[in-house]
């Protein structure tokens, strides 16, 4: 009786065993990052994608890594993954040395962002101005602003609302092909202006 | 009229950098049935567009929620979830980064945005059982909570 007593609360206090689970998904771009749980009980490392690792309390160790099956990991969390907003897109924007008047080619984009703002619900634009390291810093920071201010007002003139905007430079600190002082680079001259 | 013009250029500018500031740190892009903010003892039901705010908690029952942060971090919040916004900053000039949510109970899904890329060490997110500190990833938790 005794055996069946305890028999009994092992099976009852397996089933409400508390289900903490952490996953590890590959990125959207293919690549998998990481994941490092830590608690009370010690530290788990988890790098490869579907590992996941359980967590009984804040007192024991996260478990040993263990792989899901991707069918398991789409039933099991299918509400969060169908809720997963857009990923946030990038364009890219160059302009004419010194000036904040866009190159031919950048200007023909704008149409395609104004195209894929409107497939973001609730969408928001963040643009940031750029310049090379051609020049003053302070003169460069005030470009970037020009730069960043002219695509806004481009956009803005195809009929963006402007409460979705954010303007932001950078000046030549932020360069996506880093040079010495002084070093005239085309793909510096840029305005980032990222749909999310 | 030039110096009107420039005038009411500064003006919108000022203006849509203050709306960035109260605009929160997150705004809903994605809603399935109902969730709500509890922002002290005030409840709200939140629609698409919007805006959660620091020490904002979110709140499901039968509904699920989509966010996505000023980095362009995003996170998905399932069924009988809930979801403390603790700590958020993305002035990446100043290099002010922080990101930091807690999961009080349920599941939840994290994509990482610039903060993570930036500074990965930024971005943790905390449960009851255990803390979880992200390299540049896509993750899934759930959470039993009490």
């Amino acid at each position: 009786m005794r055996l069946l007593l305890i028999a009994g609360l092992f099976l009852v206090s397996a089933c409400a065993a508390p289900q903490n689970v952490f996953v590890l998904l590959p990125n959207e771009d293919g690549k998998t990052g990481s994941i490092e749980v830590h608690n009370k009980g010690g530290v788990q490392v988890i790098d490869q994608p579907h590992h996941a690792t359980r967590v009984a309390s804040v007192d024991s160790k996260p478990g040993a890594p263990m792989m899901l099956s991707e069918s398991e990991i789409d039933k099991k969390w299918n509400a969060v993954l169908r809720s997963t907003p857009l990923p946030p897109r990038t364009f890219i924007l160059y302009f004419r040395w010194d000036t904040d008047r866009l190159t031919a080619a950048s200007e023909a984009q704008l149409p395609k962002i104004m195209a894929d703002i409107k497939k973001y619900p609730a969408a928001e634009l963040s643009i940031v101005g750029h310049t090379d390291r051609v020049g003053t810093t302070a003169w460069n920071a005030g470009l970037s602003l020009r730069r960043a201010q002219t695509i806004k007002a481009l956009l803005l003139k195809a009929g963006l609302r402007h409460d979705l905007i954010d303007v932001e430079s950078h000046g030549e600190n932020n360069p996506l092909v880093p040079t010495r002082d002084g070093v005239p680079e085309p793909r510096n001259r840029r305005v980032e202006a990222t749909i999310r | 009229m030039r110096m009107t013009v420039c005038c009411l250029a500064v003006l919108a500018c000022f203006s849509s950098a203050a709306f960035a500031q109260d605009d929160g740190v997150a705004l809903v892009k994605v809603l399935e049935g109902s969730a709500f903010t509890i922002q002290g003892g005030d409840k709200q039901a939140l629609s698409v567009g919007s805006a959660i705010h620091r020490e904002d908690i979110v709140e499901t029952a039968s509904g699920t929620v989509g966010l996505t942060f000023k980095d362009g971090s995003r996170i998905s919040i399932g069924p009988n979830s809930r979801i403390e916004f603790k700590e958020f900053q993305f002035t990446p000039k100043e290099n002010k980064l922080a990101f930091l949510i807690g999961i009080i109970k349920g599941t939840m899904l994290y994509v990482s945005g610039i903060i993570a890329k930036l500074t990965p060490e930024a971005v943790k997110i905390e449960t009851p059982v255990a803390t979880v500190v992200v390299r540049g990833t896509r993750f899934l938790a759930t959470v039993e909570g009490d």
